[in-house]
C-alpha cells in the first residue's frame, strides 16, 4: 500500500464525508475531488477506496473524471423543484450498475435534485421477496422496482408504463432522453409484456462464449462457431488438462434459477423451445431430447461441483483457472480480467455464441412470447411503482439512472453488464477501457452488443413463470442430475406434466 | 478420582474435540486475512497464506499502516459496514433488555403466584415460538407499517424480544423456582411489598439466571435473519442480513464477508465474557428441584 | 399491591391471593397479544383465502387450501425431511452435547478456556454458518471435501448434490453450530449438582457408568428435558441452512416445511397456501410438544 495513495484516499474520504453530511456544496466538493482526479483515476489505481471497493464492485481502467452532463443536471435541478426533500427507495440486486450508482454516482443526483435516494442492495431471491411483499400489500414501501425479466409478467400490473409517464407530463420528460436509443431487442425482451412497457431497460447480462486464449492456443483450438465445435473444444481441453483444468463449467444447482438458465440455452440451441404455440410445455420433444443429450455429454467435461453451483460458483471456477471455456453471463468477463482476485486475468477472450445445432424456433412456433436464441439474456428493468407516493421523483431518478450520461459512467466505473443504450457502446470513454488484464475492462462489449442484436434468447413471459423457472423446472432438472430419473426423457416428461398442471391452475 | 495419566488423556481429548469445533472458525479467520487470489487455493492454505488486512480495510473503511497505526477513513457505499455493526449492537442490546425485563416480571409472578391453568398458560407462551418465522413476518409487516415501526430500530427490538420471550420466561421461571418460597413469605410477614421482595431479595439471588438468559437472548437476536430481512429496508440492517450483500451477481466477496463475520463475533463474545461468571451458575434450569 | 401490614392478623393466605399476578404479567401479555396472537389469527384468515395475482387481492377459497395440503405429495415429502432432520440432529446434539459436557466438566487448567472457545460457534449467524459450510463442502474448492477425499472417506460426488448425502451435509452445519448450545446448558446443570451423593457413591464403589446412569442422568433429567424441547422447536423450523446450502435440493432431498412455506409465500405470492403450510407445521409441532411434555412430566 503506497503512502501517497493513502493520503489521497483519506483526503478524498473526508471531503466526501463532509459533502454527504451537507457541510460542503457540490461545486467545492467537485473541485476538491477534482484535484485528486476523483472517479476512475483513483478507483482504478487504488486497491481500496472509501466508498467503493474492488473485486467487481467498482472497477475501472483509466483516469476518468465524473463530470455529469451539465445540461441534464440543470434540467433535473429545475424539474425536481417540487419534489425536493422527498425520499425514494429502491431494492435491487447487487449488480455492477446498482453498485456503481449506490457507491459513486448517487450523490450527483441527490445534490442536483434535493431528492434523497435510498438503495437497498440484496441477492436476487431476496429482491423478489421484497417486491412480492410490497406489491401484495400495495403499501408502496418502495418507489422503484428492479424487475428481472423472469418476473416481468408477475409485476406488469404494479408499475407505471414509462411511455405513459413520459408523454403525460412533459415537464418531467427528460430532454434528449431518447427512448429509441435503447437497443430495440432489449426493449422487447426485458421490458415489454402484453403491450405494457414494464420499465426502462436497466441492465443486460447475456450469455456469450468466453474461453481461455492460452489454452486454445496451446491445443490449437479454434473459436467455436457451432455447437459441435464448442463440444469438441470442451472435450479436447478436458482430455489434455483434467483434472487441473476442466473442459467447461456450469451453473447447475438444483432448485435454483441458474440451472434453468443453462437448460434454456442448450434447449434453444438445439431448435427446441420451452413452450409450443398452444401454451404446452415442449421441452420433452425431439429437439428437447437432443439438447439433453448434448448437455449430458457436455457435463462430463465439467468440474464435479457444477451441480452445487449457481452463477457464483460457475464464475469462481473460471476465476480460479479450472475451466477452459464457458457459455455464460458476459458480466463475468471484467471480473475475470481483474488482476487482484483473478488467476486468469488477461487470459480470457470473448466471442459470440456458437450457431445453433438446429434452426431456432420462431416466435410463432413458441408460446408466451418466448424468443429462442443461444445468447440467453437475464436483463432487468427499472420501474416506477404504481403504489409509490413519490412517483414523479422516482420517475426522474429512473430517467437519470438510465440516461446516456449516467450509463457511460456506470459502464466506465463498473464494467460488467452491457449498457442498454446503443450510443453508450460507441462512446470514446467506454472504448478507452477496452484493454486486457485491467479491472472493469470493456473489451468484451462489442461481443455483447452483437449478441444482443443477433443471438439473444428471451424466456417466455407469463405470470406463473416465476414459479416455473425458480422451482418446478430447476427442481426436476436437479432431480435428474442427481440420478433420480432413469432417463432424460422420463425427466422431461415429468416436467411437462408438472408445468402443464400448474398452468391449468 | 482420576489418575494423572487419565487427566492428561482427558485434557488431550478435550483439546482435540474443541479443536475440531474450532476448525471452521479458524478457517473463516484465514479467509478474512487472505488476499483474494488465495481464498480458493487447493490444497488448502491453512497456515502459509499471504497475510493481509485488505478485506478489513475495505469493509470498515480503515487503513492499517505499516507501523501498525490505525487510521479511520469515513465514507459511504455498499461495503462500509461500521454502521451495520452499530445497528446490530443496538438491536441486540435493546431486545435483550426488553425481553429480560418483561420475562423477569412475568416469571416471578408465574413462580410465586400460581394462576389458574398455569401449566397451559406457560405452554401457550412457549407455543408462540413454534410458529414458522415466515408466518409471523407477514402480519408483522402490516402491523409495523401501521404503527410506523417498519424499518426502525425499535421495531426490530420488539420483534426480537418477542421471539425470545418464550425462552426467557421458561428459563427464568425455572430459576425462580429454585429460590425457596420461604424467603418471600418471611419478608411478606415482615411487611415488605411484593415488588420490594422481588427487587431487593429475589432478583439479586437470581442474577446468575438472568445473566444466562440475557446471553441466550443476545445470541438469538445477534444471529436472527428473516425478521430483519422482512422488516427493514434502508435505515438499518443487522450483520446476518447485511452479510448477504456480499453475494453479488458477479461472485461472492468471500474475503469481505469473512472480515465482517469475524469482526461481528467480537461484540457477541465480549458480551458472553462479561456475564460468563454468572453464566454457568445460571443455566441450571431448576435442576436442583425435582 | 398493598405494602404496609395494617392489621394484627397478617393473613398470609389472603395476602398471597390478593397479590394479583396480573400486573406482573401485563407487559408480557400486552406484547404477546399484539404481536403473537394477531399473527396467529391472521394466518387462520389467510389460510381460507388465496391471493389472486391479477387482482392483487385476497379471495375467499374456503377449505381449498387445506384440501390441497393433504393431497400435496411435496408437503408430505417436506414433512418427512423436516422430521428426519429434527430427529437426527436432536439425537446427535443431545448425545454429543452430553459427552462433551462430561468431558469438559473439569476444573483442570485450560478447561475454562475451552468452554469459552466452544461458545464461539453460537455467535455466528446461521445464514453465515451455511455459507461457511457451503464453501467447506464444495466439491472442487472445499477444504472438508479435500481432507475427506485425502482420507479416502469421500468419492468425487459432491456432498450437497447427492441425494443420499445432501441432508447429512446440511445437518453437519446445524450440528456444528448447536451442539455447543447443548454443551453449555448441560455443563451448567452438571456443575450445579450437589457433590454429596457422588462422594458417597464413590465410597460405595460404584463404577463411572453406574454413577452416570443412576445419579447424573436422573438429577439432570429436567435440564435435559427442557433443552431438548427448546432445541427441538427450533430444529423443526429450520430454514437458513437448507435455504443457503441446497435450496432444498437435489430435487427435494433437503426440502423442509419452513422452506416450502417461505417459497409459497414470498416467491410465488401464494399467501393463503403459505399460511396453511405454516399453520400445519405449527399444529404438528404443537402435538409433538404436547406429547413430549406429557411423557417427560414437565410441569410448570
Amino acid at each position: 500500500m503506497k503512502f501517497n495513495h493513502n493520503n489521497r484516499k483519506r483526503y478524498l474520504a473526508s471531503v466526501t464525508d463532509r459533502y454527504v453530511k451537507g457541510q460542503m456544496d457540490r461545486r467545492t466538493f467537485l473541485r476538491s475531488a477534482g484535484k485528486l482526479g476523483l472517479g476512475a483515476g483513483v478507483l482504478g489505481l487504488s486497491a481500496t477506496m472509501p466508498f467503493g471497493g474492488r473485486g467487481g464492485f467498482i472497477n475501472s481502467a483509466q483516469a476518468l473524471e465524473i463530470q455529469p452532463d451539465a445540461d441534464m443536471m440543470a434540467w433535473l435541478k429545475d424539474a425536481a423543484k417540487p419534489f425536493a426533500g422527498q425520499t425514494i427507495k429502491l431494492a435491487t440486486e447487487s449488480t455492477p450498475p446498482s453498485n456503481a450508482i449506490n457507491s459513486a454516482l448517487k450523490p450527483f443526483f441527490e445534490e442536483a435534485t434535493g431528492i434523497k435516494v435510498e438503495i437497498e442492495v440484496l441477492p436476487l431471491e431476496q429482491v423478489l421477496q421484497k417486491l412480492t411483499l410490497d406489491v401484495a400489500s400495495g403499501l408502496g414501501t418502495y418507489d422503484l422496482y428492479y424487475i428481472d425479466q423472469s418476473w416481468m409478467a408477475s409485476f406488469s400490473g404494479d408499475v407505471i408504463d414509462p411511455r405513459e409517464k413520459y408523454e403525460a407530463n412533459s415537464d418531467l420528460a427528460m430532454p434528449n432522453y431518447n427512448m429509441d436509443d435503447f437497443l430495440p431487442a432489449l426493449v422487447d425482451g426485458i421490458s415489454m409484456y402484453d403491450g405494457i412497457m414494464v420499465g426502462v431497460p436497466y441492465d443486460i447480462p447475456i450469455f456469450i462464449t468466453m474461453y481461455r486464449k492460452d489454452i486454445y492456443d496451446e491445443l490449437g483450438l479454434k473459436v467455436p462457431t457451432t455447437m459441435e465445435e464448442y463440444m469438441a473444444n470442451a472435450v479436447a481441453i478436458q482430455e489434455a488438462k483434467a483434472p487441473e483444468i476442466y473442459g467447461t463449467t456450469g451453473q447447475m444447482k438444483s432448485g435454483h434459477y441458474s440451472l434453468e438458465c443453462d437448460w434454456t440455452c442448450w434447449l434453444w440451441a438445439h431448435g427446441g423451445s420451452i413452450f409450443g404455440p398452444d401454451g404446452k410445455f415442449t421441452g420433452n420433444d425431439d429437439a428437447g431430447m437432443a439438447a439433453m443429450e448434448y448437455w449430458i455429454k457436455l457435463k462430463e467435461n465439467m468440474p464435479e461441483g457444477v451441480t452445487t453451483w449457481t452463477w457464483d460458483g460457475q464464475g469462481q471456477s473460471v476465476l480460479q483457472g479450472i475451466a477452459g471455456q464457458a457459455l455464460s453471463w458476459g458480466e463475468f468477463f471484467p471480473w475475470w480480467d481483474g488482476p487482484d482476485d483473478s488467476k486468469v486475468s488477461g487470459l480470457m477472450e470473448a466471442a459470440v455464441p456458437p450457431a445453433p445445432a438446429a434452426p431456432l424456433r420462431t416466435t410463432d412456433q413458441t408460446g408466451y412470447g418466448e424468443i429462442p436464441g443461444v445468447g440467453h439474456q437475464g436483463g432487468s428493468s427499472l420501474a416506477v411503482s404504481k403504489y409509490s407516493k413519490h412517483q414523479d421523483a422516482a420517475w426522474l431518478f429512473a430517467q437519470w439512472a438510465t440516461s446516456f450520461d449516467t450509463q457511460v459512467y456506470i459502464t466506465a466505473l463498473g464494467g460488467g453488464t452491457g449498457p442498454t443504450r446503443e450510443s453508450v457502446y460507441d462512446d470514446p470513454r467506454i472504448k478507452a477501457n477496452a484493454k486486457p488484464g485491467i479491472p472493469g475492462t470493456t473489451r468484451h462489449l462489442d461481443v455483447v452488443r452483437e449478441t444482443i442484436a443477433s443471438h439473444m434468447g428471451s424466456e417466455p413471459d407469463l405470470p406463473e413463470w416465476a414459479e416455473l423457472s425458480n422451482d418446478t423446472i430447476p427442481v426436476e432438472l436437479g432431480r435428474f442430475w442427481a440420478g433420480e430419473y432413469d432417463s432424460p426423457k422420463a425427466a422431461m416428461d415429468s416436467i411437462a406434466k408438472k408445468v402443464d398442471g400448474i398452468l391449468k391452475g | 478420582m482420576l489418575s494423572p495419566g487419565q487427566r492428561m488423556l482427558r485434557a488431550l481429548v478435550a483439546w482435540m474435540v474443541v479443536g475440531i469445533f474450532f476448525f471452521p472458525i479458524y478457517y473463516w479467520f484465514t479467509i478474512a486475512f487472505r488476499i483474494d487470489k488465495e481464498i480458493f487455493e487447493i490444497p488448502p492454505l491453512l497456515l502459509d497464506f499471504t497475510f493481509s488486512w485488505q478485506s478489513f480495510e475495505e469493509v470498515f473503511g480503515i487503513t492499517i499502516g505499516a507501523k501498525g497505526g490505525l487510521e479511520v477513513v469515513p465514507g459511504g457505499g455498499n461495503y462500509y459496514m461500521v454502521p451495520r455493526l452499530v445497528d446490530s449492537i443496538i438491536v441486540a442490546v435493546g431486545s435483550t433488555a426488553l425481553a429480560v425485563t418483561v420475562a423477569t416480571l412475568a416469571s416471578y409472578a408465574l413462580s410465586r403466584m400460581r394462576i389458574p391453568g398455569q401449566h397451559h398458560f406457560v405452554f401457550w407462551i412457549l407455543s408462540t415460538r413454534m410458529m414458522p418465522p415466515v408466518a409471523v413476518a407477514i402480519p408483522m409487516f402490516f402491523i409495523y407499517k401501521n404503527f410506523g415501526l417498519l424499518d426502525s430500530h425499535l421495531g426490530i427490538i420488539i420483534v426480537h424480544a418477542l421471539m425470545n420471550l418464550p425462552l426467557a420466561v421458561l428459563l427464568l421461571k425455572s430459576f425462580f423456582d429454585d429460590i425457596p418460597q420461604e424467603i418471600d413469605e418471611a419478608a411478606l410477614i415482615d411487611g415488605a411489598s411484593r415488588f420490594l421482595i422481588f427487587r431487593k431479595i429475589v432478583m439479586p439471588m437470581a442474577i446468575g439466571g438472568i445473566a444466562a438468559t440475557a446471553v441466550l437472548c443476545f445470541i438469538f437476536s445477534w444471529t436472527e435473519f428473516l425478521f430483519v430481512l422482512t422488516l427493514t429496508q434502508t435505515s438499518l440492517k443487522t450483520v446476518p442480513v447485511v452479510s448477504t450483500t456480499f453475494v453479488t451477481s458477479t461472485g461472492t466477496a468471500w474475503g469481505k464477508m469473512a472480515a465482517l463475520g469475524v469482526t461481528a463475533m467480537i461484540p457477541a463474545f465480549i458480551f458472553i465474557l462479561l456475564v460468563q461468571k454468572n453464566l454457568v451458575r445460571g443455566l441450571t434450569l431448576g435442576s436442583l428441584k425435582q | 399491591m398493598t405494602d404496609v401490614p395494617t392489621s394484627v392478623k397478617p393473613p398470609l393466605q389472603r395476602r398471597f391471593i390478593s397479590d394479583s399476578a396480573f400486573p406482573w404479567l401485563f407487559p408480557l401479555l400486552a406484547l404477546l397479544l399484539v404481536f403473537a396472537v394477531y399473527p396467529f389469527f391472521y394466518n387462520i384468515y389467510l389460510s381460507v383465502h388465496e391471493f389472486v395475482p391479477r387482482r392483487r387481492a385476497l379471495e375467499f377459497v374456503g377449505s381449498a387450501n387445506w384440501v390441497k395440503l393433504f393431497s400435496d405429495s411435496r408437503m408430505w415429502g417436506a414433512l418427512a425431511v423436516t422430521l428426519i432432520y429434527t430427529g437426527v440432529c436432536l439425537l446427535i446434539q443431545l448425545v454429543l452435547g452430553m459427552l462433551i459436557a462430561l468431558l469438559l466438566d473439569s476444573d483442570d487448567p485450560g478447561f475454562g478456556f475451552l468452554r469459552g472457545l466452544l461458545t464461539l460457534t453460537l455467535v455466528i449467524p446461521p445464514a453465515v454458518t451455511a455459507m461457511i459450510f457451503l464453501l467447506l463442502e464444495d466439491a472442487n474448492f472445499g477444504v472438508m471435501t479435500y481432507y475427506l477425499q485425502a482420507l479416502g472417506l469421500l468419492g468425487s460426488n459432491p456432498i450437497l448434490a447427492n441425494p443420499s448425502t445432501a441432508l447429512m451435509g446440511v445437518m453437519i452445519a446445524d450440528i456444528w453450530q448447536w451442539t455447543p448450545f447443548m454443551v453449555l446448558i448441560f455443563l451448567a446443570g452438571l456443575r450445579a449438582l450437589p457433590p454429596e451423593p457422588f462422594e458417597s457413591a464413590v465410597i460405595d464403589g460404584a463404577s463411572n457408568w453406574q454413577v452416570f446412569r443412576r445419579l447424573t442422568l436422573p438429577m439432570m433429567s429436567k435440564v435435559i428435558a427442557i433443552a431438548v424441547l427448546i432445541r427441538g422447536i427450533d430444529l423443526f423450523r429450520t430454514f437458513d441452512y437448507v435455504y443457503v446450502m441446497t435450496s432444498g435440493g437435489p430435487g427435494t432431498a433437503t426440502y423442509t416445511l419452513s422452506l416450502y412455506a417461505w417459497q409459497q409465500t414470498f416467491s410465488f405470492i401464494k399467501w393463503g397456501y403459505g399460511a396453511t403450510l405454516s399453520l400445519f407445521s405449527l399444529i404438528v409441532i404443537l402435538v409433538i410438544a404436547h406429547i413430549y411434555v406429557g411423557l417427560t412430566k414437565l410441569k410448570w
